[in-house]
């Protein structure tokens, strides 16, 4: 109570102690998933749905990698297979990662969800080189030791 | 304007736009019966009164002033009743009330378009203000009357108060008759415009004075006839009637119109303020004494009129809202067939089951029935529209017609009725512009009504609406139409064409029977431009036409656009959707009935005419699917001048489909130019994908 009390009647410099005292680190929830060996993560807060249970209706004169449409709950969402959009060798998946991107839905094809972790906004590193790896916006180490790409969703999406 | 004042700008603008339509079907009953009723009267003036109202309140200036003293005008007729109107005048009373309500629709237009109100309303409150004379039985411009307009709108009217004092006063005596002109605003040289006209009318008569007199050599003169009009005084009325031709056709004259002189005028005056000052608050509004209890009274009866109709029950709501919820609506439907009919509950006996899923089934129904109809409103509106058209087309044409509808209270789809507007008023100008015989004697010689009639129906049937647009005039000329089609080169001069296919030409792009242009048709973007709004709607246009007896152009639309009747068709594993009204009919052919041309394409041979083939499978690059064409199945469609057949594996079945469209990522790709235009969702929750019939043409045709 008196420090409460204490705090109500701070001073605005003594507040600024009060905030330092609890150390506060900015975090991001990330969903973790992997394509080829790789470890993409995605803001958790983009991410509406993750399906196994799905059908796939092809559709004609789209790029390869657009897999087709498939009914999600009623909504018509397309679905983008990562392998093929990175250049990569297709392989049967059925882990469907829906996100929402500037309002469009788009499931994404991935070999596995793997967990969702907490990552510290400032742990997140910028990419190295440019021609690296396409569709990255950031790189971070997770406490497994392994090092998580940030996926780029806009990129995905569009050129 | 604000952001924060959007949503009352709209409030306004949808009560405006109300009131208006509401006030022109009374105007146009009105003019029919050549008098308005007491309930029509009170209806108008709270009509005026409520715009009067909101447009001050968004300080539409402009708008408020004329509401304002037509408003005052409908007090004087709701007070002494409508025979206080001479009948001679009720065509001009009509005439301002139409000119009232359009130029009330451009201002609205106006702030729709978040342009300026127009500022020079004083033509229109000067015939208000003299009709408010001649309904007071008081023809000159009474010194009463102008403050009151002055009040309401200060700037305009202070031109209008120079205006009626000086003219009054120069009436002549002898010359009780005239003719107030006004010119073109910013014309320039008005008083030689002015003496120009005079010369023109010393042709028809020579015993006349003028206001200003000497315009010919006093250049000051030009600002007074470029404010206040030009008046031109008659001894007689026969006199005056004589010189309207020359007034007609001088130079820049934007309007005139006849004013009668008061005599004697001064009388006049005094008779304004002693006997009917009391009965008449509109001239006594300015006088202050009286103008205390009159104000007082009057917010009183505007109330009144309102409490006499029943309360209307509508809202308004957003049509997005109405989507989302034909969307989930639509949604439930498929989900209840999913549960019902899951696999899991195959070989199992579940009575309580089966009939909670009956009932259910029942009202799910019924909710997509109810959800369905919101959207629907009927054609009324737009009908209505039309009256107007012809009333205006017959006094400018100087054809008598009357307009009949039959079957207004037809429900359809908001949208479809939005975009039907304009196509059914393009057709009903051009039977009265074409149609219609040029001279009554045509028609009495041809044993018709003198009076033509142009007849505006509307019906269901099933899942369309049928809309004719009917006229008793002459008809089309068919061999006119096909020399003209010749003379385009869009008929070949050695065919023999049926009545059908020449109707037809009435429809193909820069196609006008008109050799004239006029103001209502004839420009040759006519009936291709009508086909094209009623084709968007997924409605087809059809002409008949009798000679000598009339034309009728049928539309046939869809009620809705959300929900269509598709043929479900599938090659390999995908399923497709052809809407019903493009398949002509499917056919199994045999290998030896294709024929080939040169560049590898088939064709077969249907009915004399030869149809190119497009394998659906090859044209959309799919792995699965006959190559055989005895495997498959022809479908033959048409749509537009397209007819051709598609080749697909199988047909699965006709069904009513919900249409959603694609992901906007979807169509970043351009698949609409491939004929792929949308998708529905069938009831085992599979995707099909509706095709376009005119582009699947037009892509296969640029592959080939």
């Amino acid at each position: 109570m008196a420090k409460t009390n204490e705090l109500m009647f701070a001073t605005e410099a003594q507040i600024d102690e009060y905030t330092d005292q609890l150390p506060e680190i900015a975090t991001e929830k990330y969903l973790i998933f992997s394509s080829d060996g790789l470890m993409y993560g995605i803001k958790a807060e983009l991410v509406k749905d993750i399906n196994t249970d799905y059908t796939i209706t092809y559709l004609p004169k789209v790029p390869s990698y657009v897999r087709g449409v498939i009914n999600l709950r009623g909504q018509i969402v397309p679905i983008v297979d990562i392998r093929l959009r990175l250049g990569k060798m297709p392989q049967d998946n059925f882990c469907c990662v829906v996100v929402n991107v500037d309002g469009n839905e788009v499931g994404i094809l991935v070999d596995m969800v793997e967990q969702m972790v907490d990552v510290p906004l400032e742990a997140i590193l910028p990419v190295p080189t440019s021609s690296g790896h396409a569709m990255v916006s950031g790189m971070c180490t997770l406490a497994d030791g392994h090092t998580m790409l940030e996926l780029d969703c806009e990129l995905l999406l569009h050129d | 304007m604000g952001s924060g004042n959007d949503s009352i700008l709209d409030m306004y603008l949808y009560e405006t736009n109300t009131l208006l339509e509401q006030l022109d079907g009374i105007l146009l009953a009105a003019e029919e019966a050549d008098t308005f009723s007491e309930d029509n009267v009170n209806e108008i003036f709270r009509i005026m009164h409520t715009i009067k109202g909101s447009s001050a309140m968004m300080e539409f200036n402009s708008l408020m002033t004329v509401a304002h003293r037509i408003e005052d005008m409908f007090f004087l007729v709701r007070e002494k009743g409508m025979d206080v109107v001479p009948e001679q005048t009720r065509p001009d009373l009509f005439d301002m009330l139409f000119q009232a309500v359009d130029f009330f629709r451009s201002e609205i237009e106006k702030v729709e378009n978040d342009e300026p109100l127009s500022q020079s309303i004083d033509h229109i409150v000067n015939k208000i203000n003299s009709l408010i004379d001649k309904i007071q039985g008081n023809p000159a411009a009474p010194a009463a009357d102008i403050p009151a307009a002055a009040e309401s709108a200060p700037a305009e009217s202070a031109a209008a108060e120079e205006t009626s004092l000086p003219l009054a006063d120069a009436v002549n005596q002898d010359y009780p008759y005239g003719i107030h002109v006004f010119f073109d605003e910013g014309s320039g040289m008005e008083n030689l415009r002015a003496f120009m006209l005079l010369n023109g009318i010393k042709d028809y008569c020579g015993d006349f004075i003028s206001y200003p007199d000497n315009v010919e050599t006093d250049p000051s003169t030009t600002d007074v006839i470029a404010d206040q009009g030009f008046l031109i005084w008659f001894r007689s009325p026969e006199d005056r009637e004589m010189s309207l031709p020359a007034v007609k056709n001088g130079g820049s004259v934007r309007e005139y119109q006849p004013v009668d002189a008061a005599r004697p005028a001064p009388e006049a005056h005094a008779e304004t303020h002693d006997s009917q000052a009391p009965s008449a608050p509109v001239s006594a509004e300015a006088p202050k004494a009286v103008a205390a209890p009159v104000s007082a009274a009057k917010p009183a009866p505007a109330p009144a009129p309102g409490q006499q109709h029943a309360k209307e029950s509508l809202i308004s709501v957003n049509l997005a809202k109405l989507d989302q919820l034909l969307a989930v609506v639509s949604e439930i439907v498929i989900t209840e067939s999913m549960v019902t009919s899951s696999p899991d509950l195959r070989g199992l006996r579940l009575d309580n089951f089966t009939k909670s899923a009956r009932d259910l089934r029942k009202l799910t129904d019924d909710l997509q029935d109810v959800s369905m109809s919101l959207r629907m409103v009927p054609v009324s509106g737009t009908f209505q529209k039309m009256n107007r058209i012809v009333r205006d087309m017959s006094k400018k044409l100087g054809k008598r017609a009357k307009l009949t509808l039959i079957g207004e209270d037809t429900e359809v789809d908001k949208t479809i009725v939005d975009a039907i507007g304009d196509p059914i008023m393009h057709i009903v100008r051009n039977s009265m512009d074409h149609g219609l015989e040029e001279r009554e004697s045509d028609r009495i010689a041809a044993g018709k009504d003198p009076v033509g009639e142009v007849i505006l129906s509307a019906r269901h049937t099933g899942s369309e609406v049928i809309i004719e647009i009917k006229d008793d005039g002459q008809g089309v000329d068919t061999q006119a139409v096909l020399n003209k089609a010749i003379r385009q080169g869009l008929a070949a001069p050695d065919h023999e064409y049926s009545q059908k296919e020449i109707l037809n030409f009435l429809m193909m792009p820069g196609f006008s029977t008109n050799t004239e242009v006029t103001e209502y048709s004839g420009r040759g973007v006519g009936m291709d431009v009508v086909k094209k709004n009623v084709a968007d709607v997924g409605g087809t246009v059809s002409i008949s036409s009798d000679w000598g007896k009339g034309m009728t152009t049928t539309l046939k639309i869809p009620l809705t656009m959300a929900i269509m009747d598709g043929m479900e068709v599938s090659v390999g594993d995908s399923m497709f959707t052809i809407p019903i009204n493009s398949i002509q009919s499917s056919l199994k052919v045999n290998a030896g009935d294709v024929i080939h041309d040169p560049h590898q394409g088939e064709m077969v041979k249907i009915r004399d005419n030869f149809y190119p083939i497009i394998r659906a499978k090859e044209l959309f690059c799919m792995e699965q699917g006959c190559d055989n064409i005895e495997d498959g199945i022809l479908m033959w469609v048409e749509s537009g001048e397209h007819s051709y057949c598609l080749f697909v594996d199988e047909l699965l079945g006709e069904q009513q489909i919900v249409v959603k469209p694609l992901p906007s990522y979807i169509n970043s790709f351009n698949v609409k130019n491939f004929g792929i235009t949308g998708c529905s969702i069938l009831g085992d929750g599979s995707i099909s994908i509706i095709l376009d019939v005119t582009n699947v043409y037009t892509a296969a045709h640029n592959i080939y």
